[in-house]
Protein backbone atom coordinates (compact mmCIF):
# COMPACT_ATOMS: atom_id res chain seq x y z
CA UNK A 1 0.00 0.00 0.00
CA UNK A 2 1.71 3.32 -1.14
CA UNK A 3 1.99 5.48 2.05
CA UNK A 4 -0.27 8.58 0.74
CA UNK A 5 -3.61 5.78 0.28
CA UNK A 6 -2.18 4.35 4.05
CA UNK A 7 -2.36 7.98 5.67
CA UNK A 8 -5.47 9.07 3.96
CA UNK A 9 -7.02 5.46 5.10
CA UNK A 10 -5.76 6.47 8.56
CA UNK A 11 -7.46 9.98 8.13
CA UNK A 12 -10.56 8.43 7.39
CA UNK A 13 -10.83 6.08 10.38
CA UNK A 14 -9.44 8.86 12.90
CA UNK A 15 -12.62 11.39 11.43
CA UNK A 16 -14.96 7.84 12.11
CA UNK A 17 -13.83 6.99 15.20
CA UNK A 18 -13.94 11.14 16.05
CA UNK A 19 -17.32 11.98 15.02
CA UNK A 20 -19.49 11.80 17.87
CA UNK A 21 -23.15 10.10 17.51
CA UNK A 22 -25.46 12.56 19.48
CA UNK A 23 -28.68 10.42 20.92
CA UNK A 24 -31.57 12.67 21.50
CA UNK A 25 -34.68 11.81 23.24
CA UNK A 26 -37.09 13.35 25.43
CA UNK A 27 -34.50 12.82 28.18
CA UNK A 28 -31.86 15.50 26.96
CA UNK A 29 -34.48 17.52 24.19
CA UNK A 30 -37.30 18.69 23.82
CA UNK A 31 -39.35 18.36 20.03
CA UNK A 32 -42.41 20.59 20.34
CA UNK A 33 -44.79 22.44 17.69
CA UNK A 34 -46.71 26.02 17.66
CA UNK A 35 -49.94 26.89 15.36
CA UNK A 36 -52.88 28.26 15.66
CA UNK A 37 -56.32 27.34 16.31
CA UNK A 38 -59.83 29.86 16.41
CA UNK A 39 -57.11 32.41 16.04
CA UNK A 40 -55.60 31.34 19.64
CA UNK A 41 -51.88 30.08 20.17
CA UNK A 42 -51.26 26.73 20.80
CA UNK A 43 -48.76 24.72 21.39
CA UNK A 44 -47.45 21.35 21.84
CA UNK A 45 -44.73 18.60 23.00
CA UNK A 46 -44.06 14.90 22.21
CA UNK A 47 -43.39 13.28 25.31
CA UNK A 48 -41.55 10.03 23.35
CA UNK A 49 -38.88 10.47 20.07
CA UNK A 50 -35.54 9.80 19.83
CA UNK A 51 -33.30 10.92 17.26
CA UNK A 52 -29.17 9.85 16.08
CA UNK A 53 -26.98 12.53 14.77
CA UNK A 54 -23.79 12.70 13.00
CA UNK A 55 -22.67 15.94 12.05
CA UNK A 56 -19.93 17.20 9.99
CA UNK A 57 -17.07 17.10 9.80
CA UNK A 58 -18.00 13.28 9.94
CA UNK A 59 -17.70 11.83 6.86
CA UNK A 60 -21.13 10.93 6.44
CA UNK A 61 -23.00 12.90 8.47
CA UNK A 62 -26.53 12.10 9.41
CA UNK A 63 -29.64 12.78 10.87
CA UNK A 64 -32.34 10.28 12.03
CA UNK A 65 -35.69 10.98 14.61
CA UNK A 66 -38.70 9.16 15.14
CA UNK A 67 -41.73 10.44 17.42
CA UNK A 68 -44.21 8.67 18.33
CA UNK A 69 -47.43 10.69 17.19
CA UNK A 70 -49.73 9.60 20.11
CA UNK A 71 -47.40 11.11 22.54
CA UNK A 72 -48.01 14.68 21.37
CA UNK A 73 -49.79 16.74 24.44
CA UNK A 74 -50.87 20.09 24.65
CA UNK A 75 -51.92 20.54 28.01
CA UNK A 76 -55.43 21.58 26.22
CA UNK A 77 -58.29 18.37 26.61
CA UNK A 78 -59.52 19.29 23.66
CA UNK A 79 -56.52 19.32 21.41
CA UNK A 80 -55.07 15.92 23.23
CA UNK A 81 -58.18 14.39 21.97
CA UNK A 82 -58.67 15.30 18.64
CA UNK A 83 -55.01 15.17 17.75
CA UNK A 84 -54.66 11.31 17.29
CA UNK A 85 -58.16 11.52 15.19
CA UNK A 86 -58.28 9.90 11.74
CA UNK A 87 -58.40 13.21 9.98
CA UNK A 88 -55.45 14.81 12.18
CA UNK A 89 -52.45 12.44 13.26
CA UNK A 90 -54.37 9.10 12.52
CA UNK A 91 -52.44 7.54 15.06
CA UNK A 92 -54.14 4.20 14.51
CA UNK A 93 -52.75 3.74 11.02
CA UNK A 94 -49.67 5.97 11.07
CA UNK A 95 -48.15 5.80 15.02
CA UNK A 96 -44.76 6.89 13.92
CA UNK A 97 -43.11 9.93 12.37
CA UNK A 98 -39.59 9.84 11.14
CA UNK A 99 -36.89 12.16 9.87
CA UNK A 100 -33.79 11.20 7.29
CA UNK A 101 -31.39 13.81 6.52
CA UNK A 102 -29.92 13.43 2.78
CA UNK A 103 -27.15 16.55 3.46
CA UNK A 104 -25.87 18.30 6.45
CA UNK A 105 -23.41 21.07 5.40
CA UNK A 106 -21.80 22.65 7.90
CA UNK A 107 -22.09 26.36 7.41
CA UNK A 108 -20.70 29.43 9.01
CA UNK A 109 -21.11 30.13 12.69
CA UNK A 110 -21.73 26.57 13.52
CA UNK A 111 -24.66 26.15 11.51
CA UNK A 112 -25.36 23.18 9.81
CA UNK A 113 -27.78 23.18 6.95
CA UNK A 114 -30.08 19.94 7.08
CA UNK A 115 -31.97 18.91 3.91
CA UNK A 116 -34.12 15.56 4.67
CA UNK A 117 -37.39 14.13 4.24
CA UNK A 118 -40.39 14.14 6.64
CA UNK A 119 -42.47 11.28 6.77
CA UNK A 120 -45.57 11.77 9.02
CA UNK A 121 -48.98 10.00 8.18
CA UNK A 122 -47.46 8.00 5.20
CA UNK A 123 -45.94 11.07 3.47
CA UNK A 124 -42.80 11.65 3.22
CA UNK A 125 -41.76 15.09 2.26
CA UNK A 126 -38.61 17.52 1.83
CA UNK A 127 -37.52 19.65 4.25
CA UNK A 128 -34.84 22.36 4.75
CA UNK A 129 -34.02 24.03 8.18
CA UNK A 130 -30.63 25.07 10.08
CA UNK A 131 -29.77 23.41 12.94
CA UNK A 132 -27.63 25.76 15.31
CA UNK A 133 -25.35 24.69 18.03
CA UNK A 134 -24.95 27.69 20.39
CA UNK A 135 -23.95 27.07 24.52
CA UNK A 136 -24.06 23.35 24.71
CA UNK A 137 -27.19 23.52 22.54
CA UNK A 138 -28.34 22.58 18.98
CA UNK A 139 -31.69 23.97 18.14
CA UNK A 140 -33.51 24.26 15.04
CA UNK A 141 -36.97 25.30 13.58
CA UNK A 142 -39.05 24.90 10.43
CA UNK A 143 -42.50 24.76 9.31
CA UNK A 144 -44.09 22.48 7.67
CA UNK A 145 -47.43 22.59 5.50
CA UNK A 146 -50.16 20.29 7.42
CA UNK A 147 -52.34 20.44 4.17
CA UNK A 148 -49.59 19.04 2.38
CA UNK A 149 -49.45 15.97 4.87
CA UNK A 150 -53.52 15.97 4.83
CA UNK A 151 -53.69 16.48 8.00
CA UNK A 152 -56.76 17.85 8.86
CA UNK A 153 -57.68 17.78 5.54
CA UNK A 154 -61.18 16.85 5.68
CA UNK A 155 -61.80 18.71 8.80
CA UNK A 156 -59.98 22.23 7.62
CA UNK A 157 -59.46 22.28 4.17
CA UNK A 158 -59.16 26.31 4.21
CA UNK A 159 -57.32 26.28 7.68
CA UNK A 160 -60.35 28.16 8.70
CA UNK A 161 -59.70 26.90 11.77
CA UNK A 162 -56.46 25.69 12.25
CA UNK A 163 -53.20 27.37 10.57
CA UNK A 164 -52.06 25.51 7.71
CA UNK A 165 -48.52 26.26 8.62
CA UNK A 166 -47.25 24.22 11.91
CA UNK A 167 -43.79 25.36 13.15
CA UNK A 168 -41.53 22.77 14.42
CA UNK A 169 -39.35 23.25 17.24
CA UNK A 170 -36.28 21.11 18.16
CA UNK A 171 -33.89 21.73 21.26
CA UNK A 172 -31.08 19.10 22.20
CA UNK A 173 -29.19 19.51 25.11
CA UNK A 174 -25.51 18.58 24.34
CA UNK A 175 -23.67 19.61 27.18
CA UNK A 176 -23.70 16.19 29.74
CA UNK B 1 -109.26 12.05 45.12
CA UNK B 2 -107.38 12.43 41.98
CA UNK B 3 -103.60 14.22 41.37
CA UNK B 4 -104.60 17.61 40.11
CA UNK B 5 -100.12 18.23 39.28
CA UNK B 6 -97.36 16.76 38.33
CA UNK B 7 -94.98 15.34 41.09
CA UNK B 8 -92.46 17.30 42.61
CA UNK B 9 -89.60 15.39 40.85
CA UNK B 10 -91.69 15.66 37.30
CA UNK B 11 -92.09 19.29 38.02
CA UNK B 12 -88.63 20.06 38.73
CA UNK B 13 -87.05 18.35 35.35
CA UNK B 14 -89.79 19.98 33.73
CA UNK B 15 -88.13 23.52 34.02
CA UNK B 16 -85.16 22.12 34.11
CA UNK B 17 -85.42 21.39 30.54
CA UNK B 18 -87.24 24.63 29.57
CA UNK B 19 -84.54 26.55 31.10
CA UNK B 20 -81.61 24.22 29.17
CA UNK B 21 -83.97 24.25 26.35
CA UNK B 22 -84.07 28.06 26.14
CA UNK B 23 -79.89 28.44 26.88
CA UNK B 24 -79.92 25.71 23.88
CA UNK B 25 -81.80 27.25 21.07
CA UNK B 26 -80.35 31.24 21.80
CA UNK B 27 -76.37 29.77 22.36
CA UNK B 28 -77.34 27.73 19.19
CA UNK B 29 -78.63 30.54 16.84
CA UNK B 30 -75.85 32.66 18.44
CA UNK B 31 -72.82 30.54 17.53
CA UNK B 32 -74.11 29.51 14.11
CA UNK B 33 -75.38 33.35 12.80
CA UNK B 34 -73.55 35.91 15.22
CA UNK B 35 -71.09 37.80 14.46
CA UNK B 36 -68.80 36.51 16.65
CA UNK B 37 -64.77 35.88 16.36
CA UNK B 38 -63.69 32.59 16.02
CA UNK B 39 -62.25 31.81 19.12
CA UNK B 40 -65.86 32.58 20.73
CA UNK B 41 -67.41 30.28 18.44
CA UNK B 42 -65.51 27.47 19.57
CA UNK B 43 -65.90 28.04 23.04
CA UNK B 44 -69.31 28.44 22.20
CA UNK B 45 -70.00 25.30 20.45
CA UNK B 46 -68.04 23.46 23.19
CA UNK B 47 -70.53 25.30 26.01
CA UNK B 48 -73.71 24.31 23.60
CA UNK B 49 -72.67 20.81 23.18
CA UNK B 50 -71.93 20.44 26.80
CA UNK B 51 -75.40 22.03 28.28
CA UNK B 52 -77.16 19.52 25.06
CA UNK B 53 -76.00 16.20 26.31
CA UNK B 54 -76.89 17.37 30.19
CA UNK B 55 -80.38 18.06 28.84
CA UNK B 56 -80.71 14.84 26.63
CA UNK B 57 -80.28 13.27 30.35
CA UNK B 58 -82.66 15.08 31.80
CA UNK B 59 -84.96 14.40 29.14
CA UNK B 60 -84.46 10.94 29.35
CA UNK B 61 -84.74 10.74 33.18
CA UNK B 62 -87.93 12.79 32.42
CA UNK B 63 -89.46 9.96 29.81
CA UNK B 64 -88.39 7.36 32.44
CA UNK B 65 -90.43 9.53 35.04
CA UNK B 66 -93.59 9.82 33.07
CA UNK B 67 -93.64 6.36 32.26
CA UNK B 68 -93.32 5.04 36.12
CA UNK B 69 -95.33 7.94 37.72
CA UNK B 70 -98.48 8.29 36.05
CA UNK B 71 -99.51 11.95 34.90
CA UNK B 72 -102.73 14.06 36.48
CA UNK B 73 -105.27 13.54 34.04
CA UNK B 74 -105.99 16.94 31.74
CA UNK B 75 -108.95 18.81 33.23
CA UNK B 76 -112.82 17.73 32.85
CA UNK B 77 -113.80 20.95 31.77
CA UNK B 78 -111.30 20.94 28.64
CA UNK B 79 -113.53 20.13 25.31
CA UNK B 80 -112.88 16.83 23.63
CA UNK B 81 -110.38 18.25 20.95
CA UNK B 82 -108.09 20.13 23.14
CA UNK B 83 -107.60 17.25 24.98
CA UNK B 84 -106.34 15.63 21.96
CA UNK B 85 -104.39 18.23 20.72
CA UNK B 86 -103.26 18.52 24.08
CA UNK B 87 -102.09 15.13 24.02
CA UNK B 88 -100.40 15.36 20.66
CA UNK B 89 -98.57 18.64 21.65
CA UNK B 90 -97.35 17.05 24.04
CA UNK B 91 -96.21 13.88 22.59
CA UNK B 92 -94.77 16.00 19.82
CA UNK B 93 -92.59 18.30 22.30
CA UNK B 94 -91.16 15.26 23.72
CA UNK B 95 -90.23 13.90 20.29
CA UNK B 96 -88.72 16.77 19.53
CA UNK B 97 -86.54 17.36 22.26
CA UNK B 98 -85.03 13.82 22.12
CA UNK B 99 -85.16 13.85 18.56
CA UNK B 100 -82.89 17.62 18.62
CA UNK B 101 -79.94 16.44 21.20
CA UNK B 102 -79.70 13.05 19.39
CA UNK B 103 -79.25 14.53 16.00
CA UNK B 104 -76.41 16.75 17.67
CA UNK B 105 -74.49 13.98 19.12
CA UNK B 106 -74.77 12.52 15.82
CA UNK B 107 -73.51 15.76 14.02
CA UNK B 108 -70.56 15.55 16.75
CA UNK B 109 -70.24 11.96 16.00
CA UNK B 110 -69.98 11.44 12.21
CA UNK B 111 -67.71 15.21 11.98
CA UNK B 112 -64.20 14.91 10.51
CA UNK B 113 -63.24 17.30 13.12
CA UNK B 114 -63.33 14.73 15.85
CA UNK B 115 -63.80 17.35 18.73
CA UNK B 116 -64.78 15.54 21.84
CA UNK B 117 -67.54 16.49 23.87
CA UNK B 118 -66.61 17.06 27.57
CA UNK B 119 -69.22 18.12 30.04
CA UNK B 120 -67.39 20.85 31.62
CA UNK B 121 -64.77 19.22 33.37
CA UNK B 122 -61.69 16.66 31.54
CA UNK B 123 -62.91 13.46 33.19
CA UNK B 124 -66.59 13.71 31.95
CA UNK B 125 -66.08 12.70 28.53
CA UNK B 126 -69.29 11.89 26.27
CA UNK B 127 -68.81 9.25 23.90
CA UNK B 128 -69.09 9.53 20.13
CA UNK B 129 -71.50 7.37 18.64
CA UNK B 130 -69.70 4.17 17.06
CA UNK B 131 -69.80 3.34 13.04
CA UNK B 132 -70.58 6.88 11.94
CA UNK B 133 -67.12 8.77 12.35
CA UNK B 134 -65.41 10.98 9.50
CA UNK B 135 -69.02 10.07 8.36
CA UNK B 136 -69.66 13.69 5.82
CA UNK B 137 -73.02 12.81 4.99
CA UNK B 138 -74.36 11.24 8.50
CA UNK B 139 -72.99 14.91 9.68
CA UNK B 140 -74.54 16.69 7.02
CA UNK B 141 -78.36 14.84 7.38
CA UNK B 142 -77.87 15.52 11.08
CA UNK B 143 -76.97 19.22 10.71
CA UNK B 144 -79.84 19.86 8.65
CA UNK B 145 -82.08 18.05 10.63
CA UNK B 146 -80.72 19.42 14.07
CA UNK B 147 -81.59 22.95 12.29
CA UNK B 148 -84.62 21.89 10.90
CA UNK B 149 -86.12 20.36 14.11
CA UNK B 150 -84.76 23.05 16.00
CA UNK B 151 -86.76 25.77 14.12
CA UNK B 152 -89.64 23.28 14.93
CA UNK B 153 -89.20 23.06 18.13
CA UNK B 154 -89.27 26.89 18.84
CA UNK B 155 -92.65 27.08 16.97
CA UNK B 156 -93.59 24.51 19.18
CA UNK B 157 -92.76 26.03 22.36
CA UNK B 158 -94.75 29.32 21.38
CA UNK B 159 -97.33 27.25 20.66
CA UNK B 160 -97.14 25.55 23.73
CA UNK B 161 -97.42 28.87 26.28
CA UNK B 162 -99.76 30.17 23.92
CA UNK B 163 -102.01 27.17 24.54
CA UNK B 164 -101.56 27.83 28.51
CA UNK B 165 -102.32 31.57 28.36
CA UNK B 166 -106.04 30.33 25.83
CA UNK B 167 -106.87 28.10 28.42
CA UNK B 168 -106.51 30.62 31.22
CA UNK B 169 -108.32 33.01 29.09
CA UNK B 170 -111.26 31.15 27.56
CA UNK B 171 -111.39 28.06 29.79
CA UNK B 172 -110.54 29.83 33.26
CA UNK B 173 -108.19 27.45 33.94
CA UNK B 174 -104.69 27.64 35.24
CA UNK B 175 -102.94 25.14 33.81
CA UNK B 176 -99.54 26.65 35.16
CA UNK B 177 -100.84 25.51 38.71
CA UNK B 178 -100.00 21.63 37.32
CA UNK B 179 -96.52 22.34 36.72
CA UNK B 180 -95.30 24.08 39.91
CA UNK B 181 -94.98 23.03 43.48
CA UNK B 182 -97.56 23.15 46.40
CA UNK B 183 -98.72 21.76 49.46
CA UNK B 184 -102.46 20.60 48.64
CA UNK B 185 -102.65 17.82 45.63
C1 LIG C 1 -82.50 20.17 23.35
C2 LIG C 1 -81.27 20.22 22.96
C3 LIG C 1 -80.72 21.14 21.90
C4 LIG C 1 -81.29 22.26 21.31
C5 LIG C 1 -82.65 22.88 21.58
C6 LIG C 1 -80.31 22.76 20.35
C7 LIG C 1 -80.50 23.88 19.58
C8 LIG C 1 -79.64 24.31 18.57
C9 LIG C 1 -79.88 25.40 17.67
C10 LIG C 1 -81.10 26.30 17.69
C11 LIG C 1 -78.81 25.48 16.84
C12 LIG C 1 -78.61 26.47 15.69
C13 LIG C 1 -79.14 25.87 14.42
C14 LIG C 1 -78.84 26.72 13.20
O1 LIG C 1 -79.29 27.88 13.14
O2 LIG C 1 -78.15 26.20 12.30
C15 LIG C 1 -77.88 24.43 17.19
C16 LIG C 1 -76.68 24.18 16.57
C17 LIG C 1 -75.79 23.18 16.96
N1 LIG C 1 -75.97 22.26 17.96
FE1 LIG C 1 -77.58 22.10 19.16
N2 LIG C 1 -79.20 21.95 20.38
C18 LIG C 1 -79.41 20.94 21.31
C19 LIG C 1 -78.55 19.92 21.64
C20 LIG C 1 -77.31 19.70 21.06
C21 LIG C 1 -76.42 18.62 21.40
C22 LIG C 1 -76.68 17.52 22.44
C23 LIG C 1 -75.31 18.75 20.60
C24 LIG C 1 -74.07 17.89 20.53
C25 LIG C 1 -73.62 17.07 21.43
C26 LIG C 1 -75.52 19.92 19.76
C27 LIG C 1 -74.63 20.38 18.84
C28 LIG C 1 -74.86 21.44 18.00
C29 LIG C 1 -73.90 21.88 16.99
C30 LIG C 1 -72.51 21.26 16.70
C31 LIG C 1 -74.50 22.95 16.32
C32 LIG C 1 -73.90 23.78 15.17
C33 LIG C 1 -74.43 23.32 13.85
C34 LIG C 1 -73.77 24.07 12.71
O3 LIG C 1 -72.59 24.39 12.79
O4 LIG C 1 -74.47 24.32 11.73
N3 LIG C 1 -76.75 20.48 20.08
N4 LIG C 1 -78.41 23.72 18.26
Amino acid sequence: MKPIVFVFLCLITINEVLAETIDASANNGTLGFVGEHAGMVFTGTFTRWQAELVLPPAVNPKISAEFELNSATTGDSVYDSTLPEGDWFDVENFPTATFESESIVLGTDDKFEVIGNLQLRGKSLPVEFILHRKDGKLTAEFDIDRLAYEIGAESDPDAEWVSQYINMRLTISTST
Amino acid sequence: MTRLRYNGFAIALHWLTAIGVLVLIGSGLYMVNGDISKADQFSLYQWHKAVGVIVLNVVLLRILVRLLCKPPGLPESLPQLHKHAAKLGHFLLYLLVIMIPISGWFMVSASPFGLPTFVFVDWIKWPHIPFVERNKTVESIANWTHMILAYAFICFICGHILAVIHHHRHHRLNLLKRMWWSRDK
